[in-house]
């Protein structure tokens, strides 16, 4: 039974998806049952995944396989280690509230329960699979939904024209959703593109009878082959994962998503993009990673003080947490950068802790959307009188967010800026933890101009409290932050041998290195 | 001679009876009968589909007609591949054929399976002149076939005769005669494509002194009229696939004819027109395709970049599908410019992808625009909201067609490019890959149309029978071919791979007009 545990987990929300085909839209309640079962099935197999993992053999457990193209070596072949159970219990606790979170969706919400089914299958996928094709193919149906999901289901906004591509504006509708659909699907699969070429030359290199992970991870690649590979990787997966400057299609695309799409994408397909670096590009060309740690380590320290300080000028509280998406993201990928176990538990960590916070962060302010009908910062004010719930569960995420102890974030920002002052390059540590700083000024002060001060404008005296099934998402996610916050070894056990392992591959492969 | 020298044609002669058969039966039938178009229809297409079956029990591997013929697993994989079209055009045409030319059905389904014939010789001729005979027995119905339902003001006249078709000419300068402008265009075209060929090919045949594949080349570099011989070859085939610089007839042709008509043309003849490259410029070279693979992946890039950029602006799907289908091709020959036998395969995969992606896509637009609506992206608004099965398959047809996982297009990219990186082609596996997220931008504002515009009409487009069942054959092979590719890989795979002696051998192909002759 445990053996078919992983496929039953990718494959539960895409089953549903398929059910759902079959209901008439009118009946709107089966839809969401439905939806409700499938991401249900795959949150109680992560939490069944965690729990059978068995943490004291380590490696990789639960495997799964089958030859899809035996030919070229294409197996459809799962298996599950310590980064994996922690990514995929983070999913399973995502979709389960943005399924909860998307009970309020009116229009065609059939559909978008199919596309958000999909997506969630695609990114299980990922996260579990250990065939390199394989991984590209979850890869890329976690990425494509997206663009109906916002496209349709999105809201438009005003982007003042500036900047030196000011004539963009002239072509396209800047801001609208449809525009931060196609910018984030065409983004993306630029993305892909490098690592579709990227995998045809690891796979060429093996000698072309496989994709597997472990097979392809213990092969030697000649060093020029890996400098140039890593940095295709690295842009190519770092463009989901946010990294400077192949981040902007992420303000946009999350601003115009609907809640629990932002949830998702915030909260889950980021860390596709960051886990793709570390386990693909890192793992796979350990040599190529060494040769351009400095260059990553760097990127991201730019990541997380500039989305920052864009996150600080914001006047739009989406954009304010997309751009806190940016900044966070950066952290992760200074963890990765380190090279070392404290910041590779970090930055697994924090993608578990950022997702989490992230997916609060978006549920709430959707909430607050639906509500007031704008977002515009300036407009809010003494919203914690007559909503008292969100508004403490803002500020929970918020201080998770600027890394509060207690909270989840702060674990994971403190074992990555550790991590990063016992690396190569301790002055990474300074800009970064400058990047916390900011954080903390602009995460307070906008949670004092919306829910604080004086009390709400006439306009605003209708407002009211998340009610029903709306506390359910909220009240998930932030039992997350604090269990993982308060007792961060529940996960760490699961991601430090995991950690171990990969880090000595790493260091005898640099060892051996051609 | 014996039925075994004919073996390897039997595929061929079988269609060339049932195209008799629905002749007769055409006859037969009495002329005002109201089944009469579901009878025929029917009847070619359970035909088509006998024929298919016979060629998974039938061994046609051999030497047929004294080496000038050879039967293998590439010309049985292409052969399906021409059944499979045909049927599907053959299901996709019957409303239309009913509602549009009552009276000319049989001679349509009786034409088009003539040119499924010429289809299917051609991959397996190995001497020029059943070559372009081949070639030509697939191209010249077609030019009637795209006149078929010209606006159809008189019922009575008659089309049958092959000769009238040139006729469309006047019928051009009518006011509304679109298909009468596209038949013209595909007609001169062809016939001026035909020309260029032929004059390249006299040139080849009179420097080597034979028309069998086997003698044109030697090992040695080839003499300057033979290049320029073989250059106007490939100009000439290269009209006939469509690609850069030759492909401006294929948007106005695909705009101007019928589009059921236009789901089998945009698919089948270019499939016979690669098959007819490989013929010459791979096999036809003796194991020297080094020569020619520069041109080709000349053209290759050329039809990557530039039909992929020229679909962005159209807003008529047909003309967008048209250039689509440009940089198609330009995949194919990216797969053709490996010149060995995985590449090979990786074509004839992509060709059977192309067929199910493409004329679903060009069904489904049918079966908007044949109810009232029009072939443009305003026609397509809101189409998944008025029939939720014509937006799904849609979508799916697109992004099969964009190359995206789980549909059977994203195989058929990825073989290529894995194919083409393998071969050394690093630079257009790149420039290939780029472009496909070009070309992902065109097909999702296809899918915008469908899927995010408001509808302008509520009611759901009406779909006949056979149209519908025929989208959704192309949907299930599109999806269920996308999820298990291993099939059609094994036998794409083993289509390319009965090529490889003639191929990776330095000397000429083994075929020699001595081994079966008596």
């Amino acid at each position: 039974m445990i053996a078919a545990l992983l496929p039953v987990i990718v494959a539960a929300p895409a089953v549903a998806a398929l059910i759902l085909l079959a209901i008439p839209s009118r009946y709107a309640i089966a839809t969401r049952v439905v939806s409700m079962a499938g991401a249900t099935v795959s949150f109680a197999g992560s939490v069944l995944a965690a729990v059978h993992y068995d943490r004291h053999v380590g490696g990789l457990q639960m495997p799964f396989d089958l030859p899809l193209i035996p030919s070229l070596g294409v197996h459809l072949s799962l298996a599950i280690d310590g980064w994996g159970v922690s990514l995929v219990l983070l999913t399973g606790v995502i979709i389960f509230a943005a399924v909860l979170a998307s009970f309020t969706v009116q229009r065609r919400d059939k559909e978008f329960f199919i596309y958000l089914l999909v997506l969630v299958s695609g990114v299980f996928g990922v996260f579990v699979c250990q065939d390199l094709l394989i991984f590209f193919l979850f890869y890329e149906i976690a990425v494509l939904p997206m663009y109906l999901l916002i496209g349709i289901w999105g809201s438009s906004n005003v982007v003042p024209e500036a900047g030196p591509f000011r004539f963009v504006w002239k072509i396209f509708d800047v801001g609208g959703r449809e525009y931060a659909a196609m910018k984030l699907t065409v983004m993306l699969l630029l993305g892909s593109a490098a690592i579709l070429v990227s995998i045809f030359v690891l796979y060429q290199g093996a000698g072309a009878t496989t994709f597997n992970l472990g097979v392809l991870g213990a092969v030697p690649y000649a060093r020029t082959t890996q400098i140039i590979v890593f940095p295709l990787l690295w842009m190519g997966f770092g463009s989901l994962g946010g990294v400077f400057p192949f981040h902007t299609w992420s303000p946009d695309g999350h601003a115009a998503a609907p809640t629990a799409v932002s949830m998702l994408h915030a909260g889950v397909l980021m860390k596709l993009g960051a886990f793709g670096v570390i386990r693909i590009g890192m793992m796979l060309l350990p040599v190529g990673a060494a040769y351009w740690a400095p260059t990553v380590g760097a990127v991201a320290v730019v990541n997380i003080l500039y989305g920052a300080m864009c996150a600080m000028s914001q006047k739009d509280l989406k954009y304010i947490v997309a751009y806190s998406s940016v900044s966070h993201m950066g952290v992760v990928m200074l963890g990765a950068a380190t090279l070392n176990a404290t910041g590779w538990n970090g930055a697994i960590f924090q993608m578990f802790a950022h997702g989490v916070m992230t997916a609060l962060l978006f549920s709430l302010v959707g909430l607050v959307y639906e509500r007031a009908h704008t977002r515009i910062i300036a407009k809010m004010g003494g919203f914690g009188t007559i909503m008292p719930g969100v508004a403490t569960f803002f500020t929970l995420a918020m201080l998770s967010s600027l890394g509060l102890p207690g909270t989840a974030g702060f674990a994971a920002e403190l074992m990555v800026f550790l991590g990063a002052w016992h690396g190569s390059h301790a002055w990474w540590t300074i800009p970064a933890i400058l990047g916390a700083f900011v954080t903390a000024i602009y995460v307070l002060r906008a949670s004092r101009a919306i829910f604080w001060g004086p009390g709400p404008s006439e306009h605003f005296h209708d407002l009211y409290d998340a009610r029903g099934v709306e506390w359910a998402a909220p009240i998930v996610l932030a039992v997350a932050i604090v269990v993982f916050g308060v007792w961060p070894r529940l996960l760490l056990d699961l991601i430090d041998p995991a950690t171990i392992e990969y880090l000595r591959d790493f260091a005898s492969a640099i060892v051996r290195q051609p | 001679m014996t039925f075994d020298t004919l073996r390897p044609l039997v595929l061929p002669l079988a269609v060339t009876a049932a195209a008799l058969v629905v002749l007769l039966a055409d006859l037969a039938l009495p002329p005002n009968s109201a089944r009469r178009g579901k009878v025929l229809g029917g009847l070619t297409v359970a035909l088509l589909s006998g024929v298919l079956v016979a060629s998974f029990v039938v061994d046609t591997s051999g030497l047929a007609a004294h080496g000038a013929y050879v039967g293998n697993a590439w010309t049985t994989f292409f052969a399906r591949l021409f059944l499979v079209a045909g049927a599907l055009g053959v299901l996709g045409a019957m409303e239309h054929l009913e509602a549009h030319a009552p009276r000319r059905q049989g001679e349509y389904y009786t034409l088009l399976l003539f040119s499924i014939v010429g289809m299917m010789i051609v991959p397996g001729a190995r001497d020029l002149l059943l070559l372009v005979v081949a070639f030509e027995l697939m191209g010249i119905p077609l030019y009637i076939l795209a006149a078929y339902a010209k606006t159809d003001a008189a019922k009575t006249r008659k089309v049958s005769d092959p000769a009238r078709a040139f006729d469309a000419a006047e019928a051009a300068k009518a006011p509304h005669a679109p298909a009468a402008e596209a038949a013209i265009k595909l007609y001169l075209v062809g016939a001026t494509s035909t020309a260029i060929t032929l004059f390249g090919l006299s040139l080849v045949v009179g420097m080597a002194g034979t028309t069998r594949l086997a003698g044109l080349f030697g090992a040695e570099t080839p003499a300057p009229i033979t290049v320029v011989g073989m250059m106007l070859v490939l100009a000439g085939l290269s009209f006939k696939i469509g690609v850069v610089p030759f492909h401006m007839w294929v948007p106005d042709t695909y705009e101007g004819a019928p589009t059921p008509f236009v789901a089998f043309l945009s698919v089948a003849p270019k499939a016979g027109g690669i098959a007819a490259l490989v013929v010459v410029f791979l096999l036809g070279t003796g194991g020297h395709p080094g020569h020619w693979t520069l041109a080709i992946a000349v053209l290759a890039a050329a039809s990557m970049t530039i039909g992929n950029l020229l679909a962005l602006p159209q807003t008529d799907v047909r003309r967008l599908l048209g250039f689509s289908g440009v940089a198609q091709m330009g995949y194919v020959l990216l797969a053709i410019a490996t010149g060995n036998a995985e590449g090979l395969s990786t074509a004839a995969f992509y060709l059977a992808a192309y067929v199910f992606s493409n004329m679903g896509a060009f069904l489904v637009l049918h079966a908007v625009a044949a109810d009232g609506g029009t072939h443009d992206l305003a026609g397509l608004a809101g189409l998944s909201r008025r029939s939720p099965f014509l937006g799904l398959s849609l979508l799916a047809f697109l992004l099969s067609l964009a190359g995206i996982p789980f549909m059977i297009g994203f195989w058929a990219k990825l073989f290529i490019f894995l194919a083409a990186y393998r071969a050394g082609l690093v630079g257009l596996v790149v420039l290939g890959s780029v472009l496909a997220v070009v070309g992902l931008f065109y097909y999702l504002q296809v899918a915008r149309a469908a899927y995010m515009v408001e509808p302008t009409q509520a009611a759901a487009p009406r779909v006949g029978g056979a149209l519908r069942a025929a989208i959704l054959l192309c949907l299930l092979a599109a999806a269920g071919l996308g999820l298990w590719p291993a099939p059609l890989h094994e036998s794409a795979s083993e289509a390319g791979a009965s090529l490889s002696n003639s191929l990776s051998t330095g000397t000429p192909a083994p075929v020699s007009p001595g081994d079966d002759s008596q």
